[in-house]
């Protein structure tokens, strides 16, 4: 049972996606946190608890916190990661809820991944320590050079093809037609996708997310306090967080099979339903990748099978298992993990407008899946009705 | 070409000896006391018994390769002139869990097959760094 529907998300806030926010993370933090808390019908004197997650590009709760004007804080996280640890802080925030310790935790993410801080490392570098004094002297650091390297196992194991990871790039595209926040809404054509030009063969510009100046905020409270705020509650049935091997070292060795397939037994335990039971996933896509693997890995189809099962068409909206339906960090933007929870709440909602999955009851939203860190974390959220 | 303004690594009090075998143009890896397994990175103990006990063991540097990206985008300058350029995940002959790193010297980025046999060679950088890289054999 651990966490499940014991905490609910009670409100969601963005920021505008840009390539150019004008203003700093702390600013974004703000913005977005102080939407999220209009959405709940809150306000920032309700609010006793503070969580994110950060690499050195980002302001902290504890400036947050007092910018902001919060009476007292009694809980906060402030957790070292990247993309693998986004949805970890939304499961902590749920942990600190059930243990009564917090009543309302606002989690959030603000990043200038354009404008200040790019994750390849452009103008900034990345130290060569730990298991990166290996990579990088090579100039192997940066992310699209990593998930090139293990996209290529994929291929060479499964017979992965170029065009099967084109359709999750061109599905998306479609899907963000629909969602007037992406950055990214005209359609591209696979004859699009297969011209564009490689960045790390076999990832192309097309297979790569978008760097991004972005916020977005969710308001965790208890589910019994949730149903008596403004928003329909979404319910956190399933959360988890963990792993354990180092891909990115290495150790380990199998690049083909990610840090979710460990968790999703866990995962879906927790929550009391299994991948039959999902209706719109968003899977974390830094890379086109990424989703391909997580759609073997946390069992919607078999292993080796992610490619064909994506140039299906099963993951478009109107299919089996519509993904990642706001267009993904693909097309709509990357604030590293948390607008992915934020768009399986309007579809639980039933708000999602143009992308709408009729009747959606059941949504899994994904972190990276641990190639880079020692660990994945996921969500399986559920409409309260 | 110049090596030379490359991101150069930083070991470490685990590293440090592996790095400073490179520099003799050795290829080590650790042999754990206990077990026998081998590993690398370079770690205090075995994961697999825990032992604390373990030694430096020269490998022959042949391997194959187990996965590789080809270059295009600089995202250092650096890199700048050697556009495209292949990185090697290379899975050691001694054993099936041992992998290291290192950029393709002596071929075409082209030329690169799944699970080609390669040989490490050391370039020396400077008077401080050497790199390991690795070549078709
Ligand atoms: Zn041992």
């Amino acid at each position: 049972m651990g966490l499940r529907d014991r905490a609910a998300i009670a409100g969601v806030g963005y920021t505008p996606f840009s390539k150019d926010s004008g203003v700093s993370t702390l600013t974004l933090a703000i913005d977005a946190i102080l939407a999220a808390l209009d959405d709940a019908g809150l306000g920032v004197d309700d609010v006793d608890a503070l969580a994110t997650h950060r690499v050195g590009d980002s302001t902290p709760p504890w400036v947050v916190a007092p910018a902001l004007g919060v009476p007292e804080v009694h809980w906060y996280l402030d957790q070292f990661g990247g993309g693998s640890v986004s949805h970890a802080v939304i499961g902590q925030a749920a942990m600190a809820v059930a243990a009564g310790v917090a009543r309302t935790v606002v989690c959030y993410r603000a990043i200038n991944a354009r404008s200040e801080f790019r994750m390849g490392g452009t103008g900034r570098g990345v130290a060569p320590v730990f298991d990166a004094q290996y990579q990088a002297p090579y100039g192997h650091f940066a992310p699209p050079q990593q998930f090139a390297m293990f996209t290529r196992a994929h291929m060479i194991k499964y017979g992965t093809t170029h065009e099967q990871l084109g359709a999750i790039a061109v599905t998306q595209r479609a899907h963000a037609a629909g969602n007037p926040r992406a950055l990214k809404r005209d359609p591209i054509t696979m004859e699009d996708y297969l011209a564009s030009r490689w960045i790390a063969e076999p990832l192309r510009l097309l297979d790569c997310c978008l760097e991004t100046d972005g916020a977005c905020a969710v308001v965790v409270t208890s589910a019994e306090r949730a149903r008596d705020l403004a928003a329909p509650p979404v319910l956190i049935s399933g959360a988890v967080w963990g792993g354990g091997d180092s891909l990115l070292s290495g150790q380990g060795g199998d690049f083909t099979v990610s840090e979710a397939a460990r968790i999703a037994p866990r995962l879906y335990a927790m929550a009391g339903a299994g991948p039959e039971d999902v209706d719109v996933a968003e899977l974390y896509d830094c890379f086109t990748y990424s989703v391909l693997v997580q759609l073997e890995d946390y069992g919607f189809c078999a292993k080796g099978e992610g490619g064909p099962y994506a140039a299906s068409g099963a993951t478009r909206l109107g299919g089996p298992l519509p993904v990642n339906t706001h267009g993904g960090f693909l097309s709509e933007g990357y604030v590293h993990g948390i607008n992915h929870v934020a768009e399986a709440v309007a579809q639980l909602r039933g708000t999602a407008g143009d992308r709408q999955v009729r009747g959606a009851e059941v949504a899994l939203s994904t972190a990276q899946p641990g190639y880079v860190l020692a660990g994945t974390s996921a969500l399986i959220l559920r409409a309260d009705r | 070409m110049s090596l030379g303004g490359r991101p150069r690594p930083q070991p470490d009090r685990d590293s440090a000896p592996w790095w400073e075998a490179v520099r003799r143009h050795e290829l080590l890896v650790q042999e754990c006391g206990d077990c026998g397994t081998l590993r690398f990175p370079p770690r205090a103990i075995c994961g697999r018994c825990r032992s604390r006990r373990s030694a430096w063991a020269p490998v022959r540097g042949t391997g194959r390769v187990a996965s590789w990206v080809v270059n295009h985008q600089v995202f250092l300058r650096a890199f700048a002139d050697e556009v495209p350029y292949a990185v090697l995940h290379v899975r050691l002959d001694e054993a099936d869990d041992l992998f290291m790193y290192g950029d393709l010297t002596g071929a075409d980025p082209a030329d690169v097959t799944p699970g080609m046999p390669v040989r490490a060679v050391f370039t020396d950088v400077d008077d401080d760094l050497t790199l390991v890289r690795w070549r078709p054999r």
